[in-house]
């Protein structure tokens, strides 16, 4: 069938396709226009014959003699019978399966002007389809020799799919992409990429934009089913995607038997490749596609068609009756896939007529479930709501009767149901039907009702307020209160929106709990959130059943019903789409269909995707996801909404996860880059960038100019990103190359710990009257000086004048031993020795115990457990750290010491204010907690008068737990080991 | 390096309005060991709230083991030896029993403290340096909130200190209410001469615009009963308004003269062996702080005593370790060290560095390796940084953009000059 110079020619055009938007149209039109001289008519025929091949041009190497052979002889007929023109329309509608469907619509108007225009495609496809079956139909070596014309139409169908299907048993891409000359061009330009692809991140497409997508007919894909793999030449998988689904086809994202073809430009050897190939699946790559879908051309039906009229006798005219009975049943399930329609019995008449008799109910409720089995998905869950309620009466109402011994045994059965889900998957649906099914009553109580605590007097209640009457209901079946509800043999009370009871009902949920423990009749409880705070007393109570979200495929079998029923022309990939977009909210696709419904009544793939473009986005995303997205090889395609939508996904987070890794990646802006200055020169940028969003972050939280917010995300997060987008590298041997967490929290807290510890010292040493001097300058200029004095000593010098020397000092200052650690911990650096390195162990214990000794003559100046100014305190991990280093033995009493002394403080600080006014003026004992306590609870507390005179006598308390409550009952200062002032 | 002083306020005819305080050698000769009973502290008489209290008399003989700096402190404003002529100008201010508010600025280490206690101490005599530390909460009722508040001071009978900078944001409560609360109570003792009291705040350049403009209004009305003695660095970022009420008083960093003095007296005082040029070394290291240079002459005394001619002065941890940073960004100019570098600047900030200070400790560091063309343009970014830092919060990201900007403008100088 290709012969050299078709061969060539197509090559050519090829090219030429890849700029020109309408590849084959114009030379087909240029033919129809005039009786083609042969030759001219021949090229273009091979041309469209071989790029179709290309397409699915498997099955031209793989069909089977009788078929290729069926084939011939039916051109052969046709050369013979028809005029080249006719021949070649002929040609093209057999060569091209798929373009059959549409035809242009000036002819169809001819033939039936009143009927519903915008179905027309379905239809012109439908009529066009028999005509064609006449002549090739009958050489179709799969479809059966059929004499009916509806029959011949399903043939045609079924030969369609035949077609399409073929390439799976045809396998093997070597034999037909790589056969057709365009396709082998296709894959040239790519061939040299093989090993690119890094691990886990997808290159751009070598091609990007450069080729014309094409625009095809809209279900020219359908029934098809596609796995992308690899890099795709011009595409992005996402652009790939929605081109696809946008043309009927369907996207998976593993190969399986259904697969139809796997689409990839380069054997890249994966999972996906090896297994298509074990399957027997065709490869098809991008250029195979864009055939696929370009010669699908309305553009080019238009040619047919115009050819058609040309030739007078057309079957299809002649028989007006039988297209119309075809234009209906098509213009019902036309938008189905193809083979589908065999199945698809129901035809709901036409769809103008439909519109006009919508009734008034919204959808949501018109299609509400009418029967349990209607529910869609969460079936064992409607069951076991079904199976609860039917044995609810037998279960508690007959063992109250027979005494609660057995309701106890029974434990596994509650008194009450709890629906848990997210909105619209049918919970509320669920209980009513299920009620109404068993035949209870069933009693809503919703958020809109008042479900405050009922009066304590239920007699007053009585037709009263909601509370009062369910109170009733429950607690006595038979009374009746004036409201019919109760009158009502069996009942059953749904309490909707349960997690929605707030301010205006106070008490409800425990007055629930309540009302479950007397309750005579079923209760069902529905809530969205079932780990809300507010329910977390009520599950206890009930039986829980979390509803899961339905699947999108059996939302859309549903959404197709009420699409059918509705007369809406909507197709199931599209139905999925919207499936996928609501985010498994049954209800919203309901309405979002029918809100569609009113401005058009034939839906496609592109109007789902625009109307919930934005809706789709509601997800939770993380901030490690939003930072990967933004620095993304990707990241600088993304739009502007898309980015602040990122960027605010988590406001606080993202901006510092960017900042802890924006040095990490090999922006892909600036290309090549020797010696590494463009990247230098973005990093700064980039860096500075972070540093207005801190700025306008202070803004923001200081002066709470909250409306800066988005020009805070955009400098902190948006322009980094924008800027330094694109590989990912590592910086340090060893490390995985993900994001990290933003590390300034960490430090941050660190810093404003060992401030809090800094403040420590300096209020000591201004305690000690000898230096007065502010905190920075204490470790600015202090601290190397103090350092060396405090180790130096006791590396070097003899132990027990090292330890005398080193105490003397930090009595001079009073420092404590925290103090002393602090010192050492604050001028620990990364990188350099230790100070305490060299400091024999033995001398460290000395020092301990000389500090231990002078503590009982050591004159107290300084409290030890001050708070300090401006800046919070976290006393609970204090304390624990004070009292961490601990023998394992001490540990437990430990705890409650801190407990208690936890508690003690809280109490202590209320005694303060009275106390501290009554024991005004009097010299106070003043306890005085000594530094950090190694042993733990043994809190060695020096209870000092303060004067000279009246030097205190020692008071050493085993443990803090007494010492606290003593020192309570004697004075707000004294404290345990865990106390602390605030 | 003489400075104006302004007189904004009605001052006692000896000051001369438009004095130029010549920076003054001044350190006192000699510490008499002031023996004084000691007595029970006053704090125990005190509200049970104050945490602190002294059982040593204040005025106690300094401890042997005290540091030098603190030991050789002057205590009083006759024995000063550097800023002679402020503390002596300052002397004649009180004599006049008049004494408007104060504000000393001036570098750090270059004696703003230690005139101010000398100050206090001649104004309200021996009293004044009995001195407690108290830690203080407040309640204070913000329109919509109540805000509690809790401030250490250093409090004598006559005055007060504190630093309301600590407070973050919310000093401006602490200048609008503690402040005018403590400013508007006249002290009760009133035998002496002193009818006002006076509140010593440090770092007023570290409060906020709001706290600074609540300060104004609270230094005219109380200022009957009421002395204000203001402590910076920078006056320029007090503001105006607040500057004009006030007799400012610039302290000068001592010269490296003056600080080699003041070593050579510590050295005679103390028995050292300073072997020649050795102090004046140690005062090349000092940035012209004092406090500075008596403290690494006391590191060099601890290191190693016999001191020899050609001992090193060691920096201080901190400054060694910004060093090596900056020699880290010298050496090579690429995302890795940028990512280096910054975890080495997060060890100084978690170290409680002050971010200020590392960006300029950096800063001249790297000028000390820079080729003189690119001087001019590092310090303005290093400047634009440092506005930038007290603009935001977070201290790190913008000492990283600084090192970024400057490595891209290194590697781009070093590229286009060597290749």
């Amino acid at each position: 069938m290709s012969s050299d110079i078709r061969k060539w020619f197509m090559k050519q055009h090829d090219k030429g396709n890849g700029t020109a938007s309408k590849p084959a149209a114009k030379p087909a039109s240029a033919a129809s226009e005039k009786p083609p001289s042969p030759v001219l008519d021949e090229l273009v025929q091979g041309a469209q014959e071989n790029s179709g091949r290309r397409k699915t041009s498997k099955y031209f190497a793989t069909t089977t003699a009788t078929e290729s052979g069926s084939k011939q002889t039916t051109k052969d007929g046709k050369v013979t019978q028809k005029s080249p023109a006719k021949r070649k329309a002929q040609k093209i509608r057999e060569d091209f399966q798929d373009d059959v469907k549409p035809v242009p619509a000036k002819k169809f108007h001819k033939d039936e002007d009143d009927d519903f225009v915008p179905s027309n495609d379905k239809k012109k496809a439908a009529e066009v389809k028999p005509s064609k079956k006449l002549k090739s139909g009958s050489g179709g070596g799969v479809s059966k020799n059929s004499v009916d014309k509806d029959d011949d139409d399903y043939d045609e169908d079924e030969l369609d799919d035949k077609y399409v299907e073929t390439p799976i048993k045809a396998g093997g891409r070597g034999r037909g992409g790589r056969g057709a000359g365009a396709a082998a061009g296709g894959r040239g330009r790519g061939g040299g990429r093989g090993g690119f692809m890094n691990f886990g991140e997808r290159k751009d497409p070598p091609h990007k934009g450069e080729k014309e997508v094409p625009e095809g007919a809209p279900e020219c894909l359908a029934g098809l089913t596609f796995v992308i793999s690899g890099t795709l030449d011009s595409l992005e998988r996402e652009e790939a995607e929605d081109l696809i689904k946008h043309h009927g086809g369907r996207v998976t994202g593993s190969v399986s038997k259904r697969t139809s073809f796997l689409l990839a430009d380069e054997d890249i050897g994966g999972r996906k490749s090896s297994k298509a190939k074990e399957l027997g699946i065709p490869f098809l790559t991008e250029d195979g596609l864009f055939d696929m879908i370009r010669k699908s051309k309305p553009a080019k039906a238009h040619v047919q068609e115009e050819q058609k009229k040309k030739v007078e006798k057309s079957p299809i005219k002649s028989t007006p009756l039988k297209v119309e009975a075809k234009v209906d049943r098509v213009g019902s399930g036309g938008r189905k896939d193809a083979a589908k329609i065999v199945k698809s019995g129901t035809s709901p008449g036409k769809p103008k007529i439909q519109s006009t008799d919508r009734s008034s109910l919204t959808w949501t409720e018109k299609y509400r479930p009418k029967v349990p089995n209607d529910i869609i998905g969460n079936q064992s869950l409607v069951k076991q709501l079904h199976d609860w309620l039917i044995h609810w009466n037998e279960q508690f109402l007959h063992t109250d009767q027979k005494g609660k011994g057995k309701k106890q045994a029974d434990s596994g059965s509650k008194k009450a149901v709890l629906l848990s889900g997210s909105p619209g998957i049918g919970k509320s649906t669920s209980a009513k039907l299920v009620s109404q099914m068993l035949g209870f009553q069933a009693i809503e109580v919703n958020a809109s009702d008042n479900r405050g605590k009922a009066d304590t007097k239920i007699v007053k209640g009585v037709g009263g307020n909601t509370s009062n009457s369910i109170k009733e209901l429950i607690s006595n079946e038979a009374l009746s209160c004036g409201k019919n509800w109760s009158k009502h043999p069996k009942s059953v009370l749904i309490m909707d929106e349960v997690d929605g009871m707030s301010a205006g009902d106070r008490g409800g949920v425990a007055d629930l709990i309540a009302s479950i423990k007397i309750s005579k009749i079923p209760i069902i409880c529905i809530c969205n959130d079932r780990y809300s705070q507010k329910l977390k007393s009520l599950v206890n109570y009930c039986l829980l059943l979390n509803f899961r979200k339905p699947t999108k495929q059996q939302m859309a079998k549903r959404l197709k019903q009420i699409a059918d029923a509705e007369g809406l022309q909507v197709n199931e990939i599209a139905l999925e789409e919207l499936a996928d977009r609501v985010n498994g909210d049954m209800r919203m696709a309901i309405n979002q269909l029918q809100y569609m419904s009113l401005s058009q009544s034939v839906i496609n793939y592109d109007d789902i995707r625009q109307r919930l473009l934005s809706s789709s986005k509601d997800e939770d995303i993380s901030p490690f996801t939003a930072v990967d997205k933004l620095f993304g090889f990707n990241g600088g395609k993304l739009r502007m909404d898309e980015r602040i939508d990122l960027s605010m996904s988590d406001p606080d987070l993202v901006p510092l996860i960017i900042q802890e890794n924006y040095i990490n990646y090999r922006p892909s802006s600036i290309g090549k880059d020797d010696n590494g200055v463009k990247r230098m020169n973005l990093l700064a940028r980039a860096a500075e960038s972070i540093g207005d969003g801190d700025i306008v972050n202070v803004q923001i939280r200081r002066y709470r100019q909250w409306q800066l917010s988005q020009a805070g995300s955009f400098a902190s997060c948006i322009i980094p990103a924008a800027l330094m987008h694109g590989h990912r590298e590592t910086l340090e041997p060893g490390e995985r190359n993900y994001n990290r967490f933003g590390g300034w929290l960490g430090k941050n807290s660190t810093t404003g710990k060992n401030l809090r510890l800094l403040e420590d010292v300096h209020i000591h040493i201004l305690a000690s009257q000898e230096a007065n001097m502010n905190r920075e300058t204490l470790r600015v200029d202090y601290f190397t000086l103090l350092l060396k004095q405090l180790t130096d000593p006791l590396r070097v010098m003899p132990k027990e004048e090292a330890v005398q020397k080193v105490v003397e000092l930090m009595d001079t200052y009073s420092l404590s031993q925290e103090d002393f650690d602090t010192i050492v911990e604050l001028s620990k650096f990364r990188g350099h020795p230790n100070p305490m390195e060299g400091i024999q162990p033995a001398v460290k214990a000395a020092l301990t115990k000389a500090y231990k000794q002078g503590s009982s003559s050591r004159v107290v100046r300084a409290a030890d457990l001050i708070t300090l100014p401006g800046v919070k305190k976290a006393p609970k991990k204090r304390i624990a750290a004070m009292l961490e280093p601990v023998e394992g033995g001490l540990a437990e009493e430990n705890g409650d010491a801190v407990a208690e002394g936890e508690e003690e403080d809280s109490s202590d600080s209320e005694d303060t204010d009275d106390v501290g006014s009554n024991t005004n003026g009097e010299a106070k004992p003043q306890l005085d907690l000594l530094g950090n306590k190694p042993k733990g609870v043994q809190v060695e507390l020096d209870l000092k008068s303060n004067g000279k005179s009246k030097s205190g006598a020692k008071k050493k308390t085993p443990a803090s737990k007494s010492q606290g409550s003593e020192s309570a009952g004697k004075g707000p200062r004294g404290s345990g080991g865990g106390k602390r002032k605030r | 390096m003489g400075q104006i002083l302004q007189v904004p306020y009605p001052l006692p005819s000896l000051l001369n309005p438009h004095l130029h305080l010549v920076k003054s050698p001044l350190f006192f000769p000699a510490f008499p060991p002031l023996l004084t009973p000691l007595l029970l502290s006053r704090a125990l008489s005190l509200s049970l709230q104050l945490l602190l209290h002294r059982a040593f008399f204040p005025l106690s003989p300094p401890h042997p083991k005290m540091l030098w700096v603190d030991k050789y402190r002057p205590r009083t404003l006759d024995k000063v030896i550097v800023h002679e002529e402020i503390a002596g100008n300052l002397k004649k201010l009180i004599s006049e029993q008049d004494c408007p508010h104060l504000l000393f600025y001036g570098p750090p280490g270059s004696g703003k403290k230690t005139l101010i206690m000398a100050l206090l101490k001649q104004m309200f005599g021996p009293g004044a340096e009995k001195v407690k530390l108290e830690n203080k909460m407040w309640k204070i009722d913000a329109g919509t909130r109540k805000i509690e508040l809790e401030l250490t001071m250093l409090s004598s009978t006559h005055h007060v200190e504190l630093n309301p900078s600590d407070a973050g944001f919310q000093d401006r409560y602490i200048v609008q209410e503690i402040i005018k609360e403590m400013a508007r109570n006249r002290p009760i003792d009133t035998k002496g001469k002193k009818g006002y009291k006076v509140l010593v705040l440090n770092e007023v350049d570290k409060l906020s615009r709001e706290a600074q403009h609540s300060l104004r209004r609270t230094m005219e009305k109380y200022s009957a009963s009421c002395r204000l003695i203001l402590c910076c660095n920078s006056s320029s970022k007090v503001t105006e308004a607040v500057r004009s009420r006030c007799l400012n008083i610039r302290v000068n960093a001592p010269t490296e003269e003056q600080i080699i003095k003041v070593l050579e007296f510590i050295g005679k005082k103390e028995n050292l062996q300073l072997p020649p040029g050795f102090a004046a070394r140690i005062a090349a290291q000092s940035n012209r702080s004092l406090r500075r240079a008596i403290l690494s002459l006391e590191t060099c005394r601890v290191q190693q005593y016999p001191f020899t001619a050609n001992q090193a002065v060691l920096p201080m941890d901190w400054e060694q370790y910004v060093s090596e940073i900056a020699s880290d960004i010298i050496m090579e100019q690429s995302p890795k060290r940028l990512f280096l570098v910054r975890g080495k600047i997060y060890e100084l900030l978690v170290n409680c560095i002050p971010p200020e200070i590392i960006l300029k400790k950096l800063l001249s560091e790297l000028l000390k390796k820079l080729d003189s063309e690119l001087k001019h343009e590092v310090c303005h970014w290093a400047a634009y940084y440092e506005h930038r830092m007290r603009l935001g919060q977070k201290a790190i990201f913008h000492i990283e953009a600084f090192v970024a900007k400057f490595m891209s403008i290194y590697k781009g100088f070093l590229i286009a000059t060597f290749s």
